[in-house]
């Protein structure tokens, strides 16, 4: 049954193919870790020159997977180390992966995040190859009234978030659900919000937004830190530089559930890394966070995103390989990749090219160990970035930020919305707000909506249709017991204290 | 020496929301739907995250927040300056050519965040240079050369 | 750092600077492909077709730069090529379909299809309709009596907006049996991929997607194509679907797949242009690659090509008209 998987192993274990996968890690660690410079530009622009090179199908896929797995490793690096995501599955990582960094724990933050990448790839990746036809079986049959469902289980998950100001956290989600309105509507295709200009037929770019609302926003942070004269002036102390056994097993658990729950949104077609990471660490800080510390620096914090992303990576190999449906945006273009040698991914691809198939998911197994193998003795490397001078660094940022949506759009129009979020992003800061809230809005509400429409296209109107089936009730009881629940226990709670008392 | 206090502050976002939220369903409002296959319309959203808004920024304005403390008239100048200088790197992108533009605008950065002069003219060309081969050789991005060489 | 290492270092590093920078002006004479879209896309494989194809076939010496120019499903791009780069002889922009069925929308803004220079089609690909391989139809004429019955009993799915080019197909498809487009039921998608897996999870029950991102689920024997919308049928894996000409309903949706120059490019480089894409059309090499991306041969250049895409605007214009999509 697993014939394909040993002949793959036979396949990538050829010196050619084991040095495409160590460059494509090390290819794919440097483009996830320059913000906006994600796994789809990295794909997209190496294929051709994959293709040019004449390497065989494989050898092309091998290289390819491993700059895509190689990025989901890279996209945490700026997340730790400035607070920026390097890519849409780092963005909760900057939670709780930023205070541990200014806190001189860096290094083994960066540590942590690598040993959670390849717990999270890892559990995928033996989802995928064990599971992988009965998974895709199971994928379409979500449906628009069961993403919904998921949709409103996400965001009753996010008032986990809530935190100390409430009102704050729901303004940032509604706004960032507003910004995912701009754009020409998915159902009717009327224009929405977007006064004339052709450079917003498409909406905002989650690139220009994560770039300008985090990195632009940080550089003008960190000129009022710079000018301050307390100690929040000084750079953070570098401490060691290795994680320890004891905070790894601290996560395990944590590693575990969000690896598989990384997993599962990534075999869905039409959610990725950035909805994995968002419902993975809001279930853990429901979980874990007894003592209020996610968000402050707390290991799990970090973990669990990471184990989530890279897991949902994975994931969505499974509708490409097995349905032929790109599962996300760098799935789809690896699926151009794949027919660009005339190989359609899809059904009949495990006995017709068993070679490519097995040849692709021997080479993911063997591209996180050799970015595990990377990653942990170069974390006290990377976390220096942290000691270069700010003079230094926050040119850096910016000019990686200009030619990160610059390359993405070719046009400026782009460039002048990513300055206008970033003003917007460093006023929302100043004034006490969390710009994760917003960053989920504006992912799951686009969501929601189209799916939510799309279902009552379907039935016509019936609002019956959402929650029909089996899955979308018990999406909307699992929604409805996370809001009811901790309302519930603490009502308990209190009634008991004002007994005993 | 703040330039605000920050309740003020939250009173004027929430003015400011409440004013998005009018303009966000006045604009919706006035959207020509030829046909919609779903009851929901593109309208309804955004008219109900409006309204969502307007209420929430009630609630703000009727009860202010404590938040972060705002920079001093001399610091917001040099904010000011630093997104001048992104600005103006964004007119220049395209016209100067990447190599010029970035030379020109790290150096200004680095100005503005205290290095000497020699040092932030030192950066500039190196890191122009320096990222220009990172990205044009070492990951195949294509950057402006500058129209008016050519 | 003393001033003198320092000053000298600045000095060498303005030199390599201008090394540097003399160096690149040689390479903006390279050719370039506008795909307006993000990498990966559509576009992006109509761009690389020519990049790759020229390149193989020698009828380029350097490789042709590929840049991508999101927005609008090419509006952006549009615009650009009208507003700043008129008249760049080494442009060339990837268009479809669906650009036409956009500028006769009105939506490329202030531009109408007499803008640019329509330059050639290399390749075309052909609508279909879809339906799961349990369906309950098992030829075109069965799912039109079942919709003439009760339009609302068929769920169509497409990955594209009312108006756009997936959604002509299933208007077209509900026209050629006398039926209101507005009275289907039609669901938009992102993309073909999503719609084909709510197909085969049965939420929609009809995909009007194209032949060319069929083949997989058609070898496995899970869907079944009730009809291409081809003139005449297209071999290879397709050759047993009948058109849906063959089964007496009117409706065809070629794909092509083409590009277009700036409206002021001299006739000179416009006629090379032209004779090059006809060239690559003829060379050996290029059969593989066009395959190798579900396209089906088409070859028409220069002016014929002009006239075929306003003519085609224009027809567009008439049908939205007539289903209501503008006044």
């Amino acid at each position: 049954m697993f014939d394909f998987l040993i002949d793959g192993f036979g396949v990538a274990f050829t010196p050619l193919n084991l040095g495409l996968a160590f460059l494509g890690a090390l290819l794919g660690t440097l483009f996830g870790a320059l913000p906006g410079i994600g796994p789809i530009n990295g794909i997209a622009i190496l294929m051709p020159l994959a293709y040019t090179l004449g390497l065989p199908a494989e050898s092309a896929l091998i290289m390819l997977a491993g700059i895509y797995t190689g990025a989901e490793y890279g996209g945490r690096m700026s997340s730790i180390l400035l607070n920026v995501p390097g890519d849409a599955g780092a963005v909760m990582t900057t939670l709780d992966g930023h205070p541990l960094a200014k806190k001189g724990l860096a290094g083994p933050a960066l540590g942590l995040s690598a040993v959670s990448s390849f717990v999270g790839a890892t559990i995928a990746i033996l989802g995928l190859t064990l599971f992988a036809p009965l998974l895709a079986r199971a994928a379409v049959l979500f449906g628009p009234a069961e993403f919904f469902a998921l949709m409103v289980f996400a965001f009753s998950s996010m008032s986990v978030m809530m935190g100390k100001d409430p009102i704050k956290t729901a303004i940032g989600a509604v706004l960032g659900v507003l910004i995912a309105t701009v754009g020409v509507d998915s159902g009717t295709g009327v224009m929405r919000f977007t006064f004339d200009m052709p450079e917003l037929y498409d909406g905002i770019d989650f690139v220009v937004m994560i770039i300008g609302l985090f990195a632009i926003s940080e550089i003008l942070l960190m000129l009022e830190h710079a000018n301050r004269k307390d100690s929040e002036a000084e750079l953070p102390p570098l401490g060691r530089v290795f994680v320890s056994m004891k905070e790894v097993m601290l996560c395990k658990w944590t590693m575990l559930r969000s690896g598989l729950m990384g997993f599962i949104i990534g075999v869905l077609p039409g959610t990725g890394a950035s909805v994995a990471g968002a419902v993975s660490y809001t279930t853990e800080k429901r979980l874990c966070d007894k003592e209020g510390t996610f968000g402050k620096g707390d290991w799990r914090g970090l973990a669990a995103p990471e184990a989530a992303n890279n897991a949902s990576a994975a994931g969505s190999f499974v509708p490409m390989l097995t349905l032929g449906i790109p599962g996300s945006g760098t799935t789809a273009v690896l699926l151009g990749a794949l027919m660009l040698y005339n190989i359609t991914p899809g059904p009949m691809m495990f006995s017709e090219n068993p070679e490519v198939a097995g040849g692709l998911i021997a080479s993911l197994y063997i591209g996180n160990i050799v970015l595990l193998a990377l990653n942990l003795p170069l974390a006290g490397l990377f976390a220096r970035v942290l000691t270069i001078p700010r003079w230094v660094l926050v040119p850096g940022i910016a000019i990686l930020s200009f030619v990160g949506v610059y390359q993405l759009h070719s046009d400026l129009t782009a460039i002048y919305l990513m300055l206008i979020i970033g003003i917007f992003g460093y006023l929302l800061r100043k004034l006490g707000f969390s710009l994760a809230p917003v960053i989920l809005g504006y992912v799951l509400g686009g969501l929601m909506e189209e799916n939510l429409r799309r279902a009552l296209a379907i039935s016509g109107g019936d609002t019956g249709i959402l929650w029909q089936s089996g899955i979308s009730l018990g999406l909307w009881i699992a929604a409805a017991a996370l809001l009811i629940l901790p309302w519930l226990f603490g009502r308990l709670s209190a009634v008991r204290t004002s007994r005993s008392a | 020496m703040s330039l605000f206090n920050s309740r003020t502050a939250d009173r004027g976002l929430a003015i400011a929301l409440i004013g998005l939220a009018a303009f966000i369903a006045s604009q919706a409002l006035s959207l020509e739907v030829p046909f919609s296959y779903d009851p929901v319309g593109p309208k309804a959203f955004p008219i109900g995250l409006a309204i969502i808004l307007a209420l929430l920024s009630l609630v703000l304005l009727i009860r202010p927040g404590e938040n972060g403390e705002w920079p001093s008239a001399g610091v917001a100048l040099k904010l000011l300056a630093v997104l001048g200088l992104l600005l103006i790197y964004a007119l220049l992108f395209q016209r100067l050519g990447y190599l010029m533009s970035s030379g020109l605008v790290i150096a200004g950065l680095a100005r503005l965040f205290s290095a000497s002069w020699l040092k932030a003219v030192a950066t500039g060309v190196l890191m122009a240079i320096g990222s220009y081969w990172l990205f044009t050789l070492g990951l195949g991005i294509t950057l402006p050369g500058g129209s008016w060489l050519g | 750092m003393n001033s003198n290492t320092s000053l000298s270092l600045l000095l060498g590093s303005v030199l390599l600077g201008g090394a540097l920078l003399s160096s690149s002006v040689q390479a903006a004479d390279n050719d370039e492909c506008i795909a307006p879209a993000k990498p990966g896309g559509g576009y992006d494989l109509t761009c690389r077709l020519a990049a790759n194809g020229l390149l193989e076939a020698g009828l380029i010496e350097d490789p042709m730069l590929v840049t991508y120019m999101p927005g609008g499903i090419g509006a952006v791009a549009y615009n650009h090529v009208n507003g700043v780069r008129t008249d760049d002889p080494n442009l060339i922009v990837a268009a479809s379909t669906g650009a036409a069925v956009n500028l006769a929308l009105g939506k490329f803004g202030q531009y109408d299809a007499d803008e640019v220079r329509w330059l050639g089609a290399i390749g075309v690909d052909y609508g279909a309709i879809v339906v799961r391989a349990d369906a309950p139809w098992q030829t075109l004429d069965e799912l039109m009596a079942a919709l003439k019955e009760d339009p609302s009993s068929v769920a169509f799915g497409a990955g594209g907006t009312v108006g756009s080019q997936d959604w002509m197909k299933a208007a077209l498809t509900a026209r050629a049996a006398d039926i209101d487009p507005r009275a289907l039921r039609y669901v938009a998608f992102e993309g073909g991929g999503e719609s084909l897996a709510a197909l085969l999870g049965n939420h929609i029950q009809v995909f009007t997607g194209d032949l060319s991102e069929l083949r997989s689920q058609l070898e496995s024997g899970d869907i079944r194509v009730l009809a291409a919308l081809s003139e005449e049928r297209v071999g290879g894996p397709y050759a047993d679907i009948p058109t849906a000409a063959e089964q007496g309903y009117d409706v065809q949706w070629p794909i092509w797949r083409g590009y277009y120059m700036g409206p002021e490019v001299s006739d000179e480089a416009y006629a090379q242009w032209s004779e090059r894409l006809q060239q690559l059309a003829e060379a050996d090499s290029f059969a593989t690659l066009r395959e190798a991306q579900g396209l089906f041969p088409m070859a028409m250049f220069g002016d014929e090509f002009d006239a075929y895409v306003k003519q085609q605007v224009a027809g567009f214009k008439e049908l939205a008209q007539e289903v209501g999509l503008t006044q």
